[in-house]
């Protein structure tokens, strides 16, 4: 019975989408490996090699880019949209203060709890935020990040208020003969590699397939038994927990917080900072923490007067050469590159 | 004695947009039922209602089990598989990616590597295609993998939705002799809405007309398919 279907290919359009898989697939995500590695190599010899300022900045890079890997497993990966994942960065921040202060917890310990709270809260909010759509959803995770500050000014006694708190930043062990920036660096990196591996192994797994069949085609991925609310909350969820850990590593690195590091901006930013850098991409993350970390300032340098202007530009920009982010671009250098060396 | 997919007085809507008014269906197991009408008479929405995509009253039983009000994924489990208007592929993702996406309720991976294996002797052109992304198919290629990742799920009920749309007459042929021949294989139910009544009524048992949510006809493939005055009126050309 299985003759062979021969279908006119007359409908095989030319337009392959971005994200599509191509045939050179295997090829490509053996490449990425060996550039991650190469990064990773990079990236361990790159604080011996700069003054202290210039490793607290590479610090803050790693610590936003583990907040937008975990904004693009709900953006880039599950497509929903999130205006308020600040407020889950700030209370993962909070979290490590207040138990590194009052609870004098030792440091190391304060990681996985900043991510358990930043973990439960996500789901609390994001199992009725997730019923809702589109604008929808992001008017309500806006109100999230809005109501924060408020908040946290209005705890005084746990928050320390307007003031905020200041930290004694985790002390480098005798032994590894690392300076204060140095220590902390290697801290932020290996938490950017585990969650980097994590969030690899998460969308890799069953769970990973439905968060993606969630983003092409909700009625499809429904009709075959994908769960959508229970996904969708799992997915929030888990972006909050990664949100969380880098809050934590932030108040290690700068070793304050207080509810004006917090405000609306910083969710935007964020959001901003995955979308020019690639979303749902691998190195969307990467280059989208250094978005975060160096547009504003560089926005400053240029114009004091209005640096939001000059940082809505440079978005605009960005996007304009780009269309699918910093990764995409560069996907599509490496690309060109590629079939040079291939032609000579 | 009652039949393996029992619809009774269903009715269904969008909002306050009365679509479906009292349908009735039986279908007996591993039989084909084709659903013929006009645009706009409410077929899509009637594989919608049984699926659980859109709200409905009235009874819908499946093997004895009672359907209705359920939400899709629960009634996926249940062994409802559901190839949409338009085929909803995953446009992105690979051939293979969508066809084990078919099987996510399903948990044995000898099974699904199995079943892989099932569809690709129904649809030889997918083990081509299997690391192409399903947007750069052909028309016809992706209502093979719409069929293909329906019978992921090892449905007992298979929902069609206008198989032939957008192809051309052979490869539309094709595609229903596979159908039937799955049909017959599997013992799969199938409920299939055509526009090509011709087609749908050559491997269907039984057919029903529907015209604005309403059964106006009912009777074995034979019958439809002999009754000129269907032809003219409901199918508008000769059968
Ligand atoms: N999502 C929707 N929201 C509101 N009304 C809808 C929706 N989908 C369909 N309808 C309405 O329901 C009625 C029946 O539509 P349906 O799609 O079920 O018809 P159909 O028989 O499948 O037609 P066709 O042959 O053109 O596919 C139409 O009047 C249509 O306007
Ligand atoms: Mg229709």
């Amino acid at each position: 019975m299985s003759g062979s279907t021969e279908v006119t290919s007359k409908a095989a359009s030319a337009e392959t989408p971005g994200r599509g898989r191509a045939p050179g697939r295997a090829a490509t995500v053996r490449w990425r490996w060996i550039v991650a590695a190469l990064l990773l190599a990079a990236a361990c010899y790159a604080p011996f090699q700069l003054v202290p300022f210039h490793v607290f900045q590479l610090s803050m890079v790693l610590v936003y880019a583990v907040a937008l890997l975990g904004l693009n497993l709900l953006v880039g990966h599950a497509g929903q949209i999130s205006l308020g994942h600040g407020a889950f960065f700030a209370v993962g921040a909070y979290t490590a203060a207040i138990l590194l202060q009052r609870v004098e917890l030792p440091y190391p310990l304060t990681l996985p709890v900043a991510a358990a709270v930043a973990f439960v809260l996500g789901l609390a909010l994001g199992l009725p935020a997730m019923r809702l759509r589109g604008l929808y959803l992001a008017l309500v995770t806006l109100a999230i990040a809005i109501f924060l500050v408020p908040l946290l000014k209005r705890f005084e006694p746990l928050t320390g208020g307007s003031m905020g708190l200041t930290l004694a930043k985790p002390a480098p062990p005798a032994w590894t003969g690392l300076a204060e920036d140095q220590w902390l660096y290697f801290l932020a990196l290996a938490v950017a590699v585990a969650a980097f591996l994590l969030a690899h192994s998460l969308l890799r797994s069953r769970v990973g397939r439905a968060l993606h069949a969630i983003r092409d085609n909700e009625a499809a991925a429904e009709v075959m038994g994908v769960r959508l609310s229970f996904y969708k909350t799992l997915a929030f969820a888990w972006s909050a927990m990664f949100a969380g850990a880098a809050g934590c590593v932030y108040t290690w690195v700068i070793g304050f917080v207080s509810p004006d590091s917090f405000v609306v901006t910083l969710s935007i930013t964020l959001l901003a900072g995955l979308v020019v850098g690639g979303l749902g991409s691998f190195s969307g993350p990467i280059l989208g923490g250094l978005f975060v970390m160096f547009v504003p300032g560089i926005a400053q340098d240029v114009n004091d007067a209005a640096p939001g202007v000059i940082f809505g530009l440079l978005i605009i920009a960005v996007m304009y050469v780009a269309p699918t982010g910093l990764a995409g671009l560069a996907g599509r250098v490496t690309r060109s590159i590629q079939k040079i060396l291939r032609k000579e | 004695m009652s039949a393996f997919l029992e619809v009774t007085d269903l009715r269904a809507g969008y909002g306050d947009a009365r679509v479906l008014h009292g349908v009735g269906l039986a279908v007996p197991q591993g039989e084909i039922c084709a659903i013929l009408g006009p645009n706009g008479a409410g077929k899509t929405t009637l594989l919608r209602a049984l699926s659980g995509m859109v709200r409905v009253r009235g009874g819908i039983r499946l093997d004895g089990t009672d359907l209705a009000g359920r939400p899709p994924d629960a009634l996926a489990r249940l062994g409802v598989a559901h190839v949409p208007e338009g085929r909803g592929t995953f446009v992105p993702l690979s051939v293979e990616e969508n066809l084990r996406l078919g099987a996510f309720i399903r948990r044995s991976r000898a099974e699904i590597n199995a079943d892989l294996e099932r569809i690709y002797t129904y649809f030889p052109v997918l083990r081509k295609r299997l690391k192409q992304a399903a947007g750069s198919l052909s028309g016809g290629e992706q209502q093979m993998l719409a069929i293909g990742r329906a019978l992921m799920l090892r449905p007992r009920l298979l929902l069609l939705d206008e198989p032939s749309l957008g192809l051309a007459p052979l490869v539309t042929q094709e595609l229903f002799r596979i159908v039937r021949a799955i049909n017959e294989e599997e013992r799969t139910t199938v409920v299939v809405v055509e526009q090509n009544a011709h087609i749908a009524l050559g491997i269907a048992q039984q057919a029903h007309v529907l015209e604005t949510g309403r059964i106006v006809l009912s009777g074995t493939a034979e019958q439809i398919r002999a009754d000129e005055q269907v032809a003219q009126s409901y199918l508008g050309y000769r059968v």
